[in-house]
């Protein structure tokens, strides 16, 4: 369930910062709901091909770490501190674009891709945010690696991207994007709300390690 | 839309007369409410009802009368609040010994439900069928299905004007915002604006999540002032300092140098979640664009963040303006106004606003009546016993 809640709470964030970027494509794409659902589809499929790399590179750093539960406490918790107060300034600062989001900027690269691929280009638009490295993703992966098998790291990738999905099925539907910028600052104020819940997991993981070394 | 001055004694007493025989109606329903149709012998609560009365009809009347709103609101709304917290920590205290909730007392579900909660109750209802709050449904004080009847009755009616009109926990940042003259803080970034809705998502995701109640469990800054858990562990310290200073933050020093509801206008997710309750109420704040000369004094008092440039060119407050009239009594034109939806701006605007005042202001009745007859029946027992507990 965190993985779904971390995933809708990044969401709203991701959908608000990259939507500008994708849905004019995506909807000038489709003649109907019907094929911009095929597109969001895609697209969304794409999405998930990106995070399930990432499941992997998260056990296959799970799998790196030290096998005593106070140590692994140690690092998961100045992890998780770290990441937290990432994810706090990351909801307080001021700045309107997202650097991090791998599909902002790539407008001449999509432009080529849709020329050459069209049938692929949203599944390459969605392999690209779904390999955003923004604060709420590093908490996600920071997670994804106390999962103690492949398995485990794969269903909570899973449901991370369902979590960050729901934002996107309404997008055929959606004509009008003028409210966005709206929904950026609301998301991102929620993500650095969430980041405090995280500081404070990260916290008692820290203190259980000072309790009981 | 204050008084003229200039006017002659015959057309006062004329006035006087007119906002008396407006406030008749008024008179009679909170006679009615506040005596609950029987009068008591106890010369305590004789006393309690016959002041509770007066006070809330000379508001009315001079409401009426003067033609100013939130001026008079305001001071029904503070002494509401704080009557509360007299007449819920007594009452607690008197039923359980202490204003902290036991471990058991939550597990058998005895904690008393607040509106705040209705938001982060929702999500999980509709999932689950289950109201995660460890409340009971009928019969006992606060229980669940009063308030959610409660609340829905005045968010068709009001709207978000619940929290001008009927929270009883909001006058404590409304008194506050009201004691300095001049705001100290002055512009509080745009962005700031829309905290309370990042509030919402965040509490209604994770109590969805976690099936448990978030914002009452580590947000809610009046636990610091009803009822809180009993500090048995390192996570319940936790929780009540958070309590304490989201309390003497967003509702003591905040409001006191912004001068703005800081709490219910940026921080409070039922606040947020009341917004969209606007669009269905029949009532909406106006500007007449013809009247309004933008010399922003709306803006810079409106309690709530909810006048902007933006809606003064759009001719009317934003979704989340709370009806408390203040914008209107500082309107140096007389531009702005209650309105009644689908009506012309330019019908009678004396009639629109009674017809907002009636309901806005029995609610408010009915929410503090009872409360302030109790907390004055405690102080006199403060006074003549030592103290404010019945027993």
């Amino acid at each position: 369930m965190d993985a779904f809640l971390l995933g809708l709470s990044n969401g709203v964030v991701c959908i608000s910062y990259c939507a500008p970027v994708l849905v004019p494509y995506l909807l000038g794409q489709g003649s109907g709901v019907l094929a911009n659902l095929g597109i969001v589809a895609r697209f969304l499929l794409g999405r998930l091909a990106g995070y399930l790399a990432f499941s992997v590179l998260a056990f296959t750093f799970h799998t790196t770490l030290p096998a005593s539960v106070a140590a692994r406490s140690l690092i998961m918790g100045s992890t998780y501190i770290i990441l937290s107060v990432l994810l706090v300034f990351y909801g307080l600062r001021n700045r309107t674009s997202s650097p991090a989001c791998a599909a902002r900027g790539s407008g001449p690269f999509l432009l080529k891709a849709g020329r050459l691929w069209p049938a692929l280009a949203p599944a390459i638009l969605g392999l690209l945010t779904g390999l955003t490295i923004c604060p709420p993703f590093l908490l996600a992966f920071a997670a994804a690696v106390e999962k103690t098998t492949l398995t485990g790291s794969v269903v909570f990738f899973v449901l991370f991207f369902c979590g960050t999905s729901v934002f996107f099925l309404p997008i055929p539907l959606v004509g009008s994007l003028k409210r966005l910028s709206v929904l950026s600052t609301v998301g991102k104020l929620a993500a650095g709300i969430i980041g405090l819940y995280y500081f404070y997991a990260g916290l008692i993981l820290l203190l259980g390690v000072i309790k009981y070394p | 839309m204050p008084d003229n001055p200039s006017i002659g004694p015959h057309a006062t007493t004329m006035t006087n007369l007119r906002a008396a025989l407006t406030s008749l109606p008024m008179m009679l329903m909170t006679f009615v409410i506040l005596s609950g149709g029987k009068l008591t012998h106890d010369p305590r609560h004789l006393f309690a009802l016959v002041a509770t009365f007066c006070f809330l009809n000379t508001l009315f009347f001079l409401m009426v009368k003067t033609g100013r709103t939130d001026r008079w609101r305001a001071i029904l709304f503070t002494v509401f609040a704080v009557a509360f917290v007299i007449s819920f920590i007594s009452h607690y205290v008197e039923a359980r010994g202490s204003m902290a909730l036991s471990e058991s007392e939550i597990l058998e579900c005895r904690t008393p439900f607040c509106h705040i909660v209705i938001p982060m109750t929702i999500i999980p209802l509709a999932l689950t069928r289950t109201i995660i709050f460890p409340g009971t449904m009928t019969g006992v004080y606060a229980a669940i299905a009063s308030m959610f009847i409660i609340w829905i009755g005045a968010s068709l009616s009001l709207g978000r004007g619940f929290c001008a009109w009927g929270c009883f926990l909001g006058g404590w940042d409304d008194g506050f915002s009201r004691i300095m003259k001049r705001p100290i803080i002055k512009n509080i970034g745009k962005k700031w604006h829309y905290l309370s809705f990042a509030v919402l998502l965040a509490v209604a995701l994770t109590s969805a999540a976690m099936l448990s109640p978030t914002y009452c469990e580590w947000l809610c800054p009046y636990k610091a002032v009803t009822e809180y858990v009993q500090v048995t562990s390192l996570t319940r310290l936790v929780q009540m300092i958070i309590f304490l200073t989201l309390f003497a933050g967003l509702v003591v020093i905040l409001p006191l140098l912004a001068k703005r509801r800081i709490q219910c206008g940026l921080f409070c997710p039922f606040g947020a979640f009341q917004s969209f309750t606007n669009k269905i109420s029949p009532f909406e704040v106006r500007v007449d664009k013809n009247l309004c000369v933008k010399c922003k004094k709306c803006i810079t008092v409106c309690p709530t963040f909810s006048m902007s440039e933006e809606s003064l060119d759009k001719g009317k407050a934003r979704m989340t303006c709370i009806k408390c009239g203040k914008c209107i009594d500082n309107c140096p034109k007389g531009a702005l106004s209650f309105h009644i939806k689908g009506t012309s701006l330019g019908d009678d605007r004396t009639a629109q606003r009674l017809l907002f005042l009636f309901p806005a202001f029995l609610f408010l009745s009915t929410m503090a009546g009872g409360n302030i007859q109790s907390a004055i029946v405690r102080i006199i027992g403060l006074f003549t016993t030592g103290s404010l507990l019945a027993h």
